[in-house]
């Protein structure tokens, strides 16, 4: 393992920056309808169709998108650390479980109601992205109290209570699902294939505070989670303090997934496949492979969304079909790569 | 050596046959064949005459095949079917409905054979249909292929489009063995399309978006009787030209193709709303102008007889004011209608 200096955390970190700067502009000009950009910027503040797509419809789609993308990135890397299992990702904590439940039930009981914010002041939200991250807490608590063995989070635990949590969860929504309208049914499994879809700067706000809190809570552990891959003993022998380490990690990211889940659903594969790619391309020292998972994970949710907007064009495919169209093939060809290069 | 007399013997016993007819149980086996073939001379005269009844029955049915015995006990797979059944008159023929069908209020308290998607093969079953009618959206085709290896009659109608539901309802009726009924209804539909249709004619073709869902946003596209309702009522829906019935569409369209008239077909469930969920698009016109209409419609979703009346009722939304009463309208130059 080659020891990790300021200049290669630097180099690395400022070309995906970079890289995500031009994602991320490239994006909010790419699209189904064609943009005047000169116009958009004149009118930024005065009703012009071509300013309301990139300012109200574009921006905070892709804001959002680098938000999703990056945040699970960062906890999947976590979690694979963590769990120490390489098939770890966001939605296996059973947080995802408990925001898509939550979101369904906003979905059936008050699909249409808005909260104003501030008297109206600070405009107006759905109120699903609201019952999904309540249901994220509570399914939060309970599998914390669930996964407790002997007064300490127990990784094992961790991951069964949380795969079954989620099976049983979505036995509970496939329920909902049979017994509600049909065309209420329709709108609930669209919702559950998750999508970026937003226009609300208040909401992307939110999701922003909640990932960089999370992500630089996470950071800070970067050099405790490098100990605890070597195993749990050789990490106490080490100096790590595993079950607070466990802990923190643990409510870190439930609430970063929490969070996410319940603005955009389910949005597969990033989490699970960007912390691998990374580690194929930067090493799996934590402390660089934390920022450039979430640098690279905007990046990618990025581009695929703005396939998804455009490839199918007027209809919008669910992004989650994208991230596994093209992440699946990439990841493949990386790991063959990788093997070929251990047997030469 | 034992062949020979028994030989002979059947030459013999062929002149004492009448006497040996009541005794099948003879070991002797020439006699038994002897038996055989008096019976076969009794069957064929019996065969003669019961192939005369039989075609006699066959000949009776075929007089009376126009007036077959029309279903008594129909099942309906989907709510639009039960409309038209009831719309026809039918309606105290039905002994099962799906849990969606609740229209007309009557529908509602007929026995349930559960979804629209998932009907529950046993209780269809058990409520011995002779006819049991579903549609080509939403019945699935191999749970209708096992109903009818179970020996039920089953017909499934074609909804995709305008024709088809008016095709449907006609072919509903003659199944129900009352063809001019059919005709009858789909008259009074086709009247109601041509009135609209003229009603609209010198208004301007508006840009119309049709929502059912919302988070994410899910709209009306081509190939979907509803887009041509639209067209019908003088809109022009802007997903329209997408080849799938209903699609999720970026919300980033729906400002590119400026829609002057929203209307959200709700997703089920009452209106509820507090604020206008569009109100930071206003370059869009349909905003701009407050025209945005949020309510609950089973009428325009549905492909059954109320196609008619949910014409009418986009129509009075996309053009309001060719539903004005000539006296009480202003002049206006941009929008003449006819309104005769």
């Amino acid at each position: 393992m080659k020891v990790l200096n300021r200049r290669k955390m630097i180099q690395v970190n400022g070309v995906l920056f970079l890289l995500l700067i031009l994602s991320a502009l490239g994006s909010s000009l790419l699209g189904p309808v064609p943009l005047d950009l000169v116009r958009a910027l004149e009118n930024m503040f005065s009703p012009d169709a071509n300013a309301e797509i990139l300012f109200r419809t574009r921006l905070p789609r892709v804001l959002l998108g680098i938000a999703i993308g990056g945040g699970m990135a960062a906890c999947g890397t976590v979690l694979q650390a963590l769990l120490r299992n390489p098939l770890a990702c966001p939605q296996m904590l059973g947080v995802s479980g408990g925001a898509s439940l939550g979101g369904i039930l906003g979905l059936i009981f008050f699909p249409y109601w808005l909260l104003p914010i501030a008297g109206g002041l600070f405009g107006e939200i759905s109120w699903v992205p609201l019952t999904a991250f309540v249901g994220a807490l509570l399914s939060m608590v309970l599998i914390y109290r669930f996964s407790l063995f002997h007064g300490r989070l127990h990784p094992y635990h961790l991951l069964l209570s949380g795969v079954i949590f989620n099976s049983f969860i979505a036995a509970v929504i496939m329920f909902l699902n049979s017994i509600v309208d049909f065309y209420q049914a329709q709108g609930l499994l669209f919702w559950l294939m998750g999508s970026l879809s937003t226009r609300a700067y208040l909401t992307v706000g939110f999701i922003w505070a909640y990932i960089v809190f999370g992500f630089l809570w996470l950071w800070t552990k970067g050099l405790s989670l490098n100990l605890i891959t070597l195993g749990e003993e050789a990490a106490m022998q080490l100096g790590v303090e595993t079950a607070a380490l466990q802990r923190q990690i643990f409510v870190a990211s439930s609430l970063m997934i929490g969070a996410m889940v319940s603005v955009s659903g389910m949005i597969g594969f990033v989490g699970l496949m960007i912390p691998h790619v990374m580690r194929l391309i930067v090493g799996s020292d934590h402390r660089l492979l934390l920022p450039a998972s979430f640098l690279a994970g905007g990046i990618f949710l990025c581009w695929a969304d703005t396939l998804a907007r455009i490839l199918l064009a007027p209809a919008e495919l669910p992004v989650g079909i994208i991230t596994a169209f093209f992440g699946g093939p990439f990841f493949l060809f990386l790991l063959y790569r990788e093997g070929k290069k251990l047997a030469v | 050596m034992l062949r020979g007399p028994q030989h002979e013997r059947r030459t013999n016993n062929k002149f004492k046959l009448p006497t040996f007819v009541l005794r099948p149980r003879s070991k002797d086996s020439d006699r038994f064949l002897a038996v055989c073939q008096a019976m076969n001379h009794w069957k064929r005269i019996l065969s003669v005459y019961f192939f005369a009844v039989s075609l006699l029955i066959v000949s009776r049915g075929n007089i009376f095949a126009a007036e077959a015995p029309s279903p008594q006990r129909v099942v309906s797979l989907a709510p639009s079917v039960t409309e038209t059944v009831f719309a026809l008159g039918f309606g105290s023929r039905l002994v099962g409905v799906t849990t969606y069908c609740d229209y007309p209020a009557e529908a509602r308290r007929l026995p349930k054979i559960g979804g629209f998607m998932n009907p529950s093969l046993e209780v269809i079953v058990a409520k011995k249909p002779d006819l049991v009618i579903g549609v080509n959206t939403a019945t699935d085709p191999a749970k209708a292929r096992e109903m009818e290896r179970l020996g039920l009659k089953v017909a499934l109608i074609s909804v995709t489009s305008l024709n088809d539901i008016l095709t449907g309802i006609k072919s509903i009726a003659r199944l129900m063995g009352s063809p001019q009924r059919g005709e009858k209804l789909v008259g009074a539909i086709e009247a109601d399309i041509q009135y609209i249709k003229k009603r609209v004619a010198g208004a301007p073709r508006r840009p119309v978006l049709l929502a059912v869902g919302i988070r994410p946003l899910v709209v009306v596209g081509g190939s979907n009787f509803i887009d041509q309702l639209i067209t019908l009522a003088g809109g022009e829906n802007i997903a329209g030209n997408s080849a799938q019935p209903w699609l999720n569409l970026p919300e980033e369209y729906v400002v590119a193709k400026a829609p002057q008239v929203i209307i959200e077909a709700g997703m089920g469930s009452e209106r509820q709303q507090s604020g206008n969920r569009w109100g930071d698009l206003k370059s869009v016109p349909a905003v701009a102008n407050g025209r945005v209409y949020s309510y609950q419609s089973d009428k325009i979703l549905r492909p059954g007889p109320r196609v008619g009346e949910a014409l009418a009722e986009l129509a009075r939304l996309i053009h309001p004011e060719c539903f004005t009463s000539p006296a009480n309208s202003k002049p206006n130059g941009e929008s003449r209608c006819e309104s005769s």
